[in-house]
């Protein structure tokens, strides 16, 4: 079969295969910048800081598939351009998890447990969220959103209260693991967080069928012979796990999962079962990216937040600009 | 299954959403390859009735069935290649493909492990050129024009390759020409494929034309239901949508031609003509707003400060004649709305309910059909008077004994009062 092309854009087939075949090649690079310089660590010689860097570009993919992806299924089944982790509270929550572990020492109890404590508040949170907006039937779209941001500030507050009120010692560590930095402190935890997300992600994609009919609004979904609460539970449930996850390694890290998923619909189409695996692998090449700039442009290390903002939000704003076809927004 | 189990049973069917009924008590057959169209005014239960059919609400009790077995028996992939819906509109957030939409009807065939098989594809490029969108397929579906969009859709619900189709009023949105188009594609799906179809339509025209059965709501019950030339009838209608039609039968095709409200009053029926009514507690609303809309001058009263008629009156810009709230009728306001009904070319009394408060109010018609003004009343007051000794009611046979008329409905009040014509 021959189609007309309109225009000379990538395919959405070719664009996908595109992505899964550069991101190693951008993870490689990615070794080759750190703060010692740019170039390849001699493997004899600097074994050390090869292996370094090594694992801070898998730590980098690791969290940033994870956010990408969970930005993915909030966006699919809030049906709203600007859901991402942070929307529903579940950053947030995750946030006051991980801090309450590291506060009160549990965390050093085992490499689980601060995943844990973060996945169990940031579930918390979804929970108040969700019988917040709850009324009668089911629960509205901008009753979510709405009692999601409130939510959220209101576990910041939490969070900023518990750091006032903590020791010294305590609030050095929190504050420097709140600004999201991908400093590996356990290869322990490293390794939980890469098999939760692996496994969380990959259950993402296996619901692409229902994240898909989902978008196209709940009822619609049920007329597909979708069980629309089952999957929007699921759903909802895996995005969580996986973005807690992230942030009780990384910190709170902005705008990977808000842009990249955009980007990438841009890319592959929206059908989720390209969009997931691409903006799984897309987002973790992002903040490997954004990690090794923030490791090299500087004589001192900045926070890799601040780079994925500066970065991600000028990128945005051109693509909202350049945009022609309607989309999410118009 | 023998031949004779009917598509969708229906039996004693109500539905409620959280507690306000909007089905009461429906029992319906409909058999299989039929085409049948659903009609009735906003609110009658139309809607629901599809929501009850395709799973999304649970009846609050009786029961409903496809083909035999108990909707809520049904699992929800079995459910979706039995009904497919075709809404008024989709919103897609996302920039999907037409081809992609249309892959989505086979959600419930996808495995979860799996790509769509080459009968996917197979049922997927079928309905992409039964609905004349394989040329556009690449395209996302919200840059489409209404057309294209809606046959897009259309498409979807093909490739479920449902026993059964509902349409829920599918075709509102578009042009007269795509509106055709898409109604010719469904009824050649009903005839070749034996797909039976439900269409919910407020387009009269096209539901006779299309429909081989016509079912009609109203307040959540079924109050008709036949063949299009049997519900389609003058009193049905008026009785249903509470304005006028006239319905001619062609004697040649015996095709149906419908129309909407030839008769509806003229907008300067009433101008310069003096009406005074009679009103309270929000009965007089309807009255007042169309008397004002056909050109008559209207006042009113006497109505208590802060009733509702008062304040449609006010926002109508009507000049009215009020009492204080919650008290009973003085009399300066009785002088003053004496004063108006006696200037007035005629006094309405609209369906207002009658306690010793307001009671004074019935003087205003006795004093205008003793000066031999036309007064109107409307129908039932036995049901709205709460006087002692029901001293209303008798009033009120009293001057229907002197020459006062009833009406039924504002339409009939308008065809009844004077107007710039008969002048």
């Amino acid at each position: 079969m021959i189609y007309f092309i309109k225009d000379h854009r990538l395919s959405p087939s070719a664009a996908f295969r595109l992505v899964l075949a550069l991101t190693p090649v951008i993870l490689g690079l990615c070794v080759f910048m750190g703060p010692s310089g740019i170039g390849l660590p001699d493997p004899w010689s600097q074994r050390e800081i090869l292996i370094l860097r090594i694992t801070r570009v898998l730590t980098g993919f690791i969290i940033g598939g994870a956010l990408s992806c969970a930005g993915v299924v909030f966006q699919a089944v809030l049906r709203n351009p600007l859901a991402e982790p942070y929307i529903l509270g579940v950053s947030s929550g995750a946030g006051l998890g991980a801090s309450l572990a590291i506060l009160t020492g549990l965390a050093a109890a085992g490499a689980f447990i601060l995943p844990l404590s973060a996945f169990i508040m940031a579930v918390l949170t979804l929970l108040i969220v969700h019988l917040l907006s709850n009324r009668g039937g089911g629960p509205s779209l901008y009753g979510l959103i709405l009692s999601g941001v409130i939510v959220s500030s209101i576990c910041s507050s939490i969070l900023m209260f518990m750091i006032s009120a903590a020791s010294l010692e305590g609030m050095h560590s929190v504050l420097w693991w709140m600004l999201g930095d991908l400093e590996v402190t356990s290869y322990a935890l490293l390794m939980i967080s890469g098999v939760i997300v692996l496994a969380g992600t990959a259950g993402v994609w296996l619901m692409s069928r229902e994240l898909n009919a989902l978008t196209l609004g709940h009822t619609m979904a049920h007329h597909l012979g979708i069980r629309v609460k089952a999957a929007l539970v699921a759903a909802l449930l895996l995005a969580t796990l996986v973005a807690a996850t992230a942030v009780s390694v990384a910190g709170l890290i902005g705008f990977v999962g808000l842009i990249v998923p955009h980007i990438m619909r841009n890319l592959v189409g929206a059908d989720h079962r390209r969009l997931v695996p691409a903006a799984t692998v897309g987002g973790g090449a992002f903040l490997a990216i954004c990690d090794a700039i923030a490791r090299t442009i500087m004589p001192v290390e900045i926070p890799v937040g601040v780079v994925t903002a500066l970065i991600g939000g000028p990128f945005f704003l051109y693509l909202l600009k350049r945009r022609r076809t309607p989309g999410w927004i118009e | 299954m023998s031949d004779m189990t009917p598509a969708i049973e229906l039996k004693q069917v109500t539905a409620r959403y959280h507690t306000k009924p909007v089905l009461q008590d429906v029992s319906l057959a409909i058999e299989a390859g039929d085409m049948v169209g659903v009609l009735g005014p906003n609110g009658a239960g139309k809607s629901t009735l599809f929501a009850v059919l395709s799973g999304l609400l649970p009846p609050a009790s009786g029961s409903a069935q496809l083909f035999g077995t108990d909707l809520h028996r049904i699992p929800p992939r079995e459910r979706a290649r039995l009904i497919a819906v075709v809404p008024q509109d989709l919103d897609i957030p996302v920039p999907y493909t037409v081809e992609e939409v249309v892959m989505m009807g086979r959600t419930a065939s996808l495995g979860r492990f799996s790509s769509p098989t080459a009968a996917d594809h197979q049922s997927v490029e079928r309905a992409l050129v039964y609905t004349d969108v394989a040329d556009i397929r690449r395209s996302p579906l919200n840059e489409l024009s209404g057309g294209e969009r809606q046959r897009a859709i259309v498409a979807m619900a093909l490739a479920q390759e449902p026993r059964i189709i509902l349409m829920d009023e599918a075709t509102s949105h578009l042009d007269i020409n795509h509106r055709l188009e898409i109604m010719q594609l469904v009824e050649r799906l009903n005839r070749d494929n034996g797909v039976t179809v439900l269409m919910i339509s407020h387009d009269l025209q096209i539901a006779a034309e299309f429909s081989r059965r016509l079912i009609v709501l109203d307040h959540g019950r079924l109050v008709a239901d036949g063949p299009p030339a049997e519900v389609l009838t003058e009193d049905t209608l008026r009785r249903v949508y509470h304005c006028d039609v006239q319905v001619h039968q062609d004697p040649h095709s015996g095709g149906l031609s419908i129309l909407a409200a030839p008769r509806l009053p003229a907008p300067n029926m009433g101008k310069g003509i003096h009406i005074h009514v009679v009103g309270g507690g929000g009965c007089g609303e309807p009255f007042l707003r169309r008397l004002v809309l056909c050109g008559y001058t209207v006042t009113c009263g006497v109505l208590n400060r802060g009733d509702l008629d008062a304040e449609v009156a006010e926002a109508l810009g009507i000049e009215a004649v009020l009492e204080q709230p919650f008290s009973a009728i003085g009399p300066e306001a009785i002088r003053k709305s004496h004063e108006m009904a006696l200037t007035a070319r005629a006094v309405v009394l609209s369906p207002v309910p009658f306690g010793t408060g307001n009671l004074a109010n019935l003087e205003l018609l006795e004093a205008a059909r003793n000066a031999g003004r036309p007064v109107f009343m409307a129908q039932g007051i036995e049901e709205r008077d709460y006087t002692p000794g029901r001293s209303a009611v008798a009033r009120v046979r009293a001057l229907a004994s002197c020459g006062a008329e009833y009406y039924r409905d504002s339409t009939d009040l308008l065809a009844r009062l004077p107007s710039v014509g008969q002048a």
